[in-house]
């Protein structure tokens, strides 16, 4: 019963999004606003329906309904409650699911806000919605559909369908499969949809891109109707790739956390375009210039959203990532043509409408300084889609395979990254006219004074390297600088005699977008902090312990106190080894590495036991041991100094982004 | 329509600071994948030439032996070996029986060409028989391969059609 209406509720809300996209082109051709109006509840009741499919979808998560082909692929019975709903994007068919569920969702909310708008827009806007949903409705419906159960006929021979096929009997697995080991971990309930929502949330920009391009329109409307949009796509998207990091950080046991796969770069490059936009957008409100390369930044996003989907989704590229081939690719391919040249030919019809007037004044001033920002960002995005697309280029050319690795990333990005850090230290001072420059001198004296105790502090703590000390004495100082505004700001305050708390909030109340996006600034220094720590500092070293017995790394000591192996409930054979650490006699915590057998899978699953403060990481792997006396383990031994800098940048940074999208407080002056 | 427009040395400035910035990033891109680029490679190609091949960046794929699995824990050294099997394309048009059935069919094959590889590096969790490993690195001069990195994919992993043990329902 429950998955027949699941499948009924996803029946139904293509039928209701093929309605609506009806509807909404019915509305433009007739200037209908009650058509406009009935295909706007058309995408609220596509919502709903969609909810209801996936609600059922849980139910039959929880309720082991192994009957069910999706269920018996993604959950099992050894399966925490929290593993088992979060099988609900852990295969092809329920992440496809996810999406239309996502996508729907921001459309629907987007709509319930937004009742009405000027000429026709509304009316493109949900066609090009409701034709995103409608498409990935139709590819969970008619392609990898997640209700489909299993049946047998009494000859023996088996099949998949919804519904009882005449004559067959209903075939119910005791067990599961259940996920990958390597996916049960908590990182499974976040990483996964937040990328989702960082991917599905620029369809609300590009939406509005189109709309305003069909309908003729040259303003800035869709800017400012996507502007909030726009921001939490990107922390969303920023939050699911960060969390990832950690993931693999946790889990993976290398001790990195980035490992420039084909899929994770697929899901870097709308990140470096929508990271683009969002400065271009600033630009284009304050000159009202880049009217045409705003549209071509969100059209690009939004395409490397849907390329990305289509990686991880075709079986073009290996990796870790990817789901099964299947016959999605191709239509997936075909989809992707058909918005792009689409997008690409309405743009074209409409190019001379958006044409501006005047230049930049091509001084050293932030328009042009954020100008050179795109260029850096989109020559990193060229670099990665040349790496994605280098092994099926290269075969076309010259007929071998070739193909880049994580070495040919980090030597080419890398340098690229430390312009970008550059450009961030100096594009706050270049507003400033010179008699401010005077006023500012000692600030930016005092500035660069106190970003040199880092390298200092780093040359002191054992590193040598020039580069890596110029790194951190970059990062130290754009820091320094971002939050100089705010400092002075408070500092006047305090000057006419403000309470200390008012000193320090007034400037908040006042100007909460402005110092929100300097704090999204200081965020993203403190994570580039945390992977020179990690890139550039770390050590390791490989050693068998007896038990009782020490090694010394980086002036830590390392006592192997003991290894314990038992059988935990949920199918798991643990090893765990447990590391002290001491300096300097002094205890400085336990690391606990283990590695876990499932049995079900036959498989290990190394878990690296972790102790972190915020200069440093402890971090271990335990890679052999002698079984029944216990008396010796192998090791490997991570240090990763500052690491911690990159989760800790990521909450400042989604503390940035909320102060720059939460409303206008009434009543006070805003200064721009 | 037609003022003369006074070429603004600025902008002139600015494009040309773009147009060496482009220039560096290409130049960067060429260099660095000369250095680091890969080559794929079949078990068999490497072994047709091995003198041709020697030294240079190769990334080659193979179905594991499993009992030739050994892990050194004082040099910290991985041996194994990899049977040969057909290129990566034919592997990923494959269904997930038929990767099975390939992997399988290499790794029992005493005809199949085989190379030991040698990897510094604990055992990864999925190194086991009849995984599918891809390997980067360099050929040696004595014929082994020393890889630098060591990526693994196990067919068994993915989604299987129809389950094995079952309950059935009878009518």
């Amino acid at each position: 019963m429950i998955p027949i209406l699941g499948y009924l509720a996803l029946a139904l809300s293509f039928l209701v999004a093929v309605y609506g996209l009806i509807a909404a082109i019915w509305s433009l051709l007739m200037t209908s606003k009650a058509w406009q109006q009935s295909a706007r509840l058309a995408l609220i009741v596509v919502f709903a329906m969609v909810s209801l499919s996936v609600l059922m979808m849980l139910v039959l998560l929880v309720n082991h309904r192994f009957d069910v082909a999706y269920v018996y692929q993604v959950a099992s019975n050894d399966m925490p409650v929290y593993l088992r709903l979060s099988a609900l994007w852990g295969g092809q068919s329920g992440s496809l699911l996810t999406w239309s569920w996502f996508l729907a969702g921001f459309g629907a909310l987007f709509i319930i806000r937004k009742k009405a708008m000027p000429g026709g827009l509304l009316s493109w806007v949900l066609l090009v919605l409701l034709l995103l949903v409608g498409f990935f409705l139709a590819l969970n419906l008619f392609m990898d559909n997640p209700f489909e159960r299993f049946w047998h006929f009494p000859d023996g021979s088996r099949v998949m369908s919804v519904f009882q096929p005449a004559g067959a009997w209903p075939l119910r697995p005791t067990d599961g499969r259940g996920l990958n080991p390597l996916l049960r971990h908590p990182g499974m309930i976040l990483h996964p949809p937040l990328l989702y929502l960082g991917f599905v949330g620029y369809a609300i920009p590009f939406a509005l891109a189109i709309a305003s391009l069909a309908s003729g329109r040259s303003d800035q409307y869709w800017l400012q109707a996507s502007r909030r949009w726009s921001l939490m796509a990107w922390l969303f998207l920023t939050l699911g790739l960060v969390l990832g990091m950690r993931w693999a950080y946790d889990v993976l046991g290398w001790g990195g956390y980035w490992g420039w796969d084909p899929v994770e770069v697929a899901a870097l490059m709308p990140w470096l375009s929508g990271t683009a936009l969002l400065h271009m957008i600033l630009l284009q409100r304050q000159q009202d210039r880049y009217k045409r390369w705003n549209i071509i930044l969100i059209f690009l996003t939004f395409g490397l959203v849907i390329f990305g989907a289509f990686l991880t989704r075709s079986g073009v590229l290996s990796s870790v990532h990817s789901f099964a081939r299947s016959a999605i690719g191709p239509v997936f391919f075909v989809f992707i043509a058909l918005v792009s040249i689409a997008s690409l030919a309405l743009l074209v019809y409409r190019w001379q409408s958006l044409h501006v007037v005047g230049e930049p004044a091509f001084k050293l001033s932030k328009e042009v300084l954020i100008l050179f920002t795109n260029l850096v960002l989109l020559s990193i995005l060229a670099v990665c889609f040349l790496g994605v697309i280098y092994p099926l280029v290269s075969e076309l050319l010259v007929s071998t395979k070739v193909t880049v690795g994580p070495v040919w990333y980090e030597r080419i990005i890398g340098p690229l990254l430390l312009v970008l850090l550059l450009l961030m230290g100096v594009c706050p001072l270049a507003g400033w006219v010179h008699s401010q420059w005077m006023v500012l001198r000692r600030w930016i004296i005092l500035c660069l004074m106190l970003s040199l105790l880092i390298p200092l502090l780093a040359i002191f703590r054992q590193v040598r390297s020039i580069l890596t000390l110029f790194a951190l004495w970059l990062a130290a100082f754009s820091v320094l600088v971002a939050v100089l505004p705010y400092a002075r700001s408070v500092r006047n305050r305090w000057k006419q005699k403000a309470h200390f708390f008012k000193a320090l909030l007034d400037p908040l109340r006042r100007n909460l977008r402005l110092y929100g996006g300097h704090l999204v600034h200081v965020g993203v220094i403190l994570i580039s902090i945390g992977i020179i720590g990690i890139e550039r500092m770390q050590e390791q070293t490989q050693v068998t312990l007896a038990l009782g017995e020490s090694t010394t790394l980086g002036g830590y000591v390392f006592i192997y106190e003991g290894l314990e192996s038992y059988d935990s409930s949920d199918g798991r054979h643990i090893t765990q080894a447990v590391l002290a650490v001491q300096k300097d006699g002094k205890p400085m915590g336990a690391l606990f590495p283990a590695r876990d057998l499932y049995y079900a899978w036959q498989q290990t699953n190394t878990r690296p036991g972790l102790e972190s403060n915020i200069w440093m990481d402890f971090y271990a792997i335990l890679i052999d041991w002698r079984p029944v006396t216990k008396d010796q383990a192998t090791f490997k031994i991570f240090l990763n100094p500052l690491v911690n800098w990159l989760w800790i940048g990521t909450g400042v940074l989604s503390l940035g982004v909320f102060m720059t999208v939460w409303p206008r407080q009434k009543g006070l002056k805003v200064k721009t | 329509m037609t003022l003369v427009n006074k070429p603004d040395s600025n902008k002139v400035k600015f494009l040309i600071g773009v147009f060496l910035f482009l220039a560096a990033v290409v130049v960067l891109v060429i260099s660095v994948t000369q250095s680091s680029a890969e080559f794929y490679m079949t078990v068999d190609e490497v072994l047709a030439a091995p003198e041709e091949v020697e030294g240079a960046n190769l990334r080659i794929s193979g179905a594991v032996v499993g009992d030739t699995i050994y892990y050194d824990q004082v040099t910290g050294f991985l041996t194994f070996m990899i049977a040969h099997i057909p290129d990566d394309e034919a592997l990923v048009d494959a269904k997930e029986g038929e990767l099975t059935d390939i992997l399988h069919q290499a790794v029992n094959d005493p005809a199949a060409s085989r190379i030991e590889v040698y990897y510094e590096g604990p055992p990864p969790d999925m190194l086991k028989a009849e995984a599918q490993a891809i390997l980067t690195g360099q050929l040696q001069p004595d014929g082994t391969f020393l890889a630098r990195e060591l990526l693994l994919k196990c067919p068994s992993k993915y989604e299987e059609a129809l389950p094995d043990q079952v309950e059935v329902v009878s009518p």
